[in-house]
C-alpha cells in the first residue's frame, strides 16, 4: 500500500503558528505550530483528547484560535467562518459522520457543489433557463464522484439507511464534490472493518494522486497512518511532541511514551 | 345499530337534500382553511430551514398585527405602516439570529425549541408593552358584505383573504422548493455543522428565513386581525396551525396548504352537519382529534419527509 513513485510536493499551503485554544479553563491546544505542503498527505496523530479534532476545527473555522496565526495560501487569516473556509477550498469530513440523513446519496453529494453554482439567485429560484443547464453540469460532476467512489448502487438511497462504512464514503464524496484544495479527514476509518479500511486507504491515495489534493487526516490506526502519510505531526495534551516523516516519528521516544506510557522496557 | 347508522349517515341525507348549502359550507371551510395555512406556513419555513419548531410564530403574528395597528393609530398611512412593520420584523429576525440562534449552533433541536418558547414570552411582553394591551380594531378597507356566486353565499372579505394568502403561499412554495435554495435549507435543517462545512452561510440563511416568517406573520396578523380584532388571543390562532402541520407534514409547504384546507373544511362540515348529533363546539376540537388520528397512522404527515431510524 505504501507509495513508490515520488509525487510533486509543493510549497507550504497552510501554516499553523503558535496556535492556542482554550475552552473556559481547559486548554485544548497550546502553542502548536506545523505546516502542510501542497500535494502531501499529512497525518495528525495523538492519544485521545490530544487536541487533534480541535486543530482541524481551527483550520476549518469552526473554532477561532485564542492565540497564534494560521496562514493559508500565503495569506494570514483573520477570524474566519466555516463557510468562508469552504469558499477558500477547504473541505472536510467529520469524526461522527455529519451527513444530511434525510437526503439521498446523490443529493448529499450535490450539496458539495453548492459553492460551484454561480448562476444568479433569480434563475435558481425559477429553476429554468441557465440554472437548468447548470444543474445538469453539476449533476455530471457528481456522477464522476460517484463512479470514483464506486457507490453507483446507492445513488438514490437515503443515507440514513446506509451502513456505517458507506456513510463515511458518501461523506468523503460530498467533500470531493467541492473539488477542494485542502481536504481535512477526521478519522476517516474509525469503526471500519479491514476490507472497508483498505478501500478507504485506496480512495485517499487515489484522490491525492489523481487530483493532487492536499490531505490532512486524523487517524488512530497506526499501520494506516504510517503507510499512507508523507509526514506526521504528533500531539499530546494540546502540545506538539513530534513532527516528521513516519519512520522518524515511529522511533521517537516521546511518541512511544505518549502511546505506551512511561516506564516501558 | 340504528343509532350508529343514524349518526354516520343521517347528516349525509341532509347534505344530499340541500347541495347548495353544503357547497356554501365547504367554500366557507376552504376560505378559513387558507387562513390556517397562512399561519402554518410560518412554522414550516423555519422548521425546514433550521429543524426548529418555532413556538414564537404565534407571538410574531400578534406582534406584527399590534405594530401595524399601532403605527396607523399614530397617524401613519397604512402603506407606510406596512413597510415600517415589515422593517421591524426583519430587524427582529436579525436580533433573534444574533442573540438566540448563533450561540446555540449545533445544539439539539429540543434546546432550540425551548429557546423559542423564551422568545415567545419576550415578544408577547415587549410588543404589548410597546403598543398597549387593549383590543384594537383593524380595518384595511376590505368590504365584508356577502355576495352571491351561482347561488352560493360567500363573504367578500374571506375571498380577498384567500386570494392574498393563496398568492403568498404560491410565491413562497415556488421560492423554497426550487433546487438550490431548497437543498440548502434542507441541509441546514439536517445538520448545522455539515451545512457550514460545504459552504452554506448558516447565519445568512437563518436571517432570511426568519425574515420571511416575519413577513408571513405580518400578512397573517393583518388578515386574522381584521377578522377577530387585534388582541392577545391572536397569538392563539397559532395553536390551530399545529394540527395543520401534523396533517400536512412539518417539512412541506404544499402540505401546509392541503392540511389547512382539509382542517378548514372538515371542522366546518362537522360543525354544521353533525352538531345536532353530538352537540355544538365541534369546530374547537375537531382539528386536534384529526391530528391525533394522523399521529397514530402517519406521523410524518401527508407530505412530510420519511422518518428514518437506523438502530
Amino acid at each position: 500500500m505504501s507509495r513508490d513513485a515520488p509525487r510533486p510536493i509543493g510549497d507550504t499551503l497552510l501554516k499553523v503558528e503558535d496556535v492556542s485554544l482554550g475552552f473556559g479553563g481547559v486548554r485544548a491546544l497550546s502553542g502548536v505550530s506545523f505546516d502542510i505542503r501542497k500535494g502531501e498527505i499529512r497525518a495528525i496523530i495523538g492519544p485521545n483528547g490530544a487536541g487533534k479534532s480541535s486543530m482541524l476545527n481551527c483550520i476549518n473555522g469552526f473554532y477561532q484560535p485564542s492565540e497564534g496565526r494560521i496562514t493559508y495560501k500565503g495569506k494570514a487569516r483573520g477570524a474566519m467562518r466555516p463557510h468562508e473556509a469552504a469558499r477558500d477550498g477547504i473541505a472536510r469530513t467529520f469524526q461522527n459522520i455529519a451527513l444530511f440523513r434525510g437526503m439521498s446519496t446523490l443529493d448529499n453529494i450535490m450539496t458539495g457543489r453548492m459553492l460551484k453554482m454561480n448562476r444568479g439567485f433569480f434563475w435558481q429560484c425559477l429553476h429554468w433557463g441557465p440554472a437548468q443547464s447548470e444543474e445538469i453540469e453539476h449533476r455530471e460532476a457528481v456522477e464522476r464522484v460517484i463512479d470514483f467512489l464506486e457507490i453507483q448502487a446507492i445513488r438514490k438511497v437515503p443515507v440514513g439507511r446506509l451502513p456505517y462504512g458507506l456513510q463515511k464514503r458518501v461523506e468523503l464524496g460530498r467533500a470531493l464534490a467541492a473539488e477542494p484544495e485542502l481536504l481535512l479527514l477526521d478519522e476517516p476509518m474509525a469503526g471500519m472493518n479491514l476490507e472497508e479500511k483498505e478501500d478507504m486507504c485506496r480512495f485517499i491515495l487515489d484522490v491525492n494522486e489523481q487530483f493532487g489534493t492536499t490531505i490532512a487526516l486524523i487517524e488512530h490506526d497506526m499501520g494506516v497512518v504510517m503507510d499512507i502519510s508523507d509526514r506526521v505531526v504528533v500531539l499530546e495534551y494540546g502540545r506538539k511532541i513530534a513532527d516528521g516523516d513516519p519512520e522518524a516519528v515511529k522511533a521517537d521516544p516521546k511518541v512511544i511514551d505518549a502511546y505506551l506510557g512511561t516506564g516501558h522496557g | 345499530m340504528d343509532a350508529i347508522f343514524d349518526f354516520l349517515f343521517g347528516p349525509l341525507k341532509e347534505i344530499w337534500a340541500y347541495p347548495t348549502f353544503f357547497v356554501e359550507v365547504v367554500v366557507g371551510g376552504l376560505l378559513t382553511g387558507v387562513m390556517y395555512s397562512l399561519v402554518a406556513l410560518g412554522f414550516v419555513l423555519i422548521f425546514k430551514a433550521s429543524g426548529v419548531f418555532n413556538f414564537a410564530q404565534g407571538a410574531m403574528v400578534l406582534s406584527a398585527a399590534l405594530s401595524f395597528v399601532g403605527f396607523t393609530e399614530l397617524g401613519v398611512p397604512q402603506w407606510l405602516a406596512m413597510l415600517l412593520t415589515l422593517a421591524m420584523m426583519v430587524a427582529l429576525a436579525f436580533v433573534i439570529e444574533r442573540v438566540v440562534l448563533r450561540p446555540l449552533v449545533n445544539q439539539a433541536p429540543i434546546i432550540l425549541f425551548m429557546a423559542t418558547i423564551g422568545v415567545t414570552f419576550f415578544i408577547d411582553g415587549f410588543f404589548q408593552m410597546l403598543w398597549g394591551e387593549d383590543v384594537k380594531r383593524l380595518d384595511i378597507g376590505i368590504p365584508k358584505d356577502p355576495i352571491e356566486i351561482h347561488g352560493v353565499l360567500v363573504n367578500t372579505f374571506d375571498i380577498v383573504a384567500a386570494v392574498v394568502a393563496g398568492s403568498l403561499v404560491a410565491t413562497l412554495a415556488f421560492f423554497f422548493q426550487s433546487t438550490r435554495i431548497g437543498r440548502a435549507l434542507r441541509a441546514v435543517a439536517d445538520d448545522h455543522q455539515a451545512a457550514q462545512s460545504v459552504g452554506i452561510p448558516l447565519q445568512t440563511i437563518w436571517v432570511i428565513v426568519w425574515s420571511v416568517a416575519g413577513i408571513v406573520a405580518l400578512v397573517a396578523g393583518i388578515m386574522w386581525g381584521s377578522k377577530l380584532g387585534v388582541q392577545f388571543s391572536l397569538a392563539l390562532v397559532a395553536l390551530k396551525a399545529l394540527p395543520v402541520l401534523i396533517l400536512g407534514g412539518f417539512t412541506s409547504i404544499p402540505g401546509a396548504i392541503i392540511g389547512g384546507l382539509i382542517i378548514g373544511v372538515g371542522e366546518k362540515v362537522a360543525e354544521v352537519f353533525w352538531a345536532e348529533k353530538i352537540g355544538g363546539g365541534i369546530e374547537d376540537w375537531f382539528a386536534y382529534i384529526l391530528a391525533l388520528f394522523f399521529l397514530m397512522f402517519r406521523p410524518q404527515g401527508l407530505f412530510g419527509e420519511r422518518i428514518i431510524e437506523r438502530v
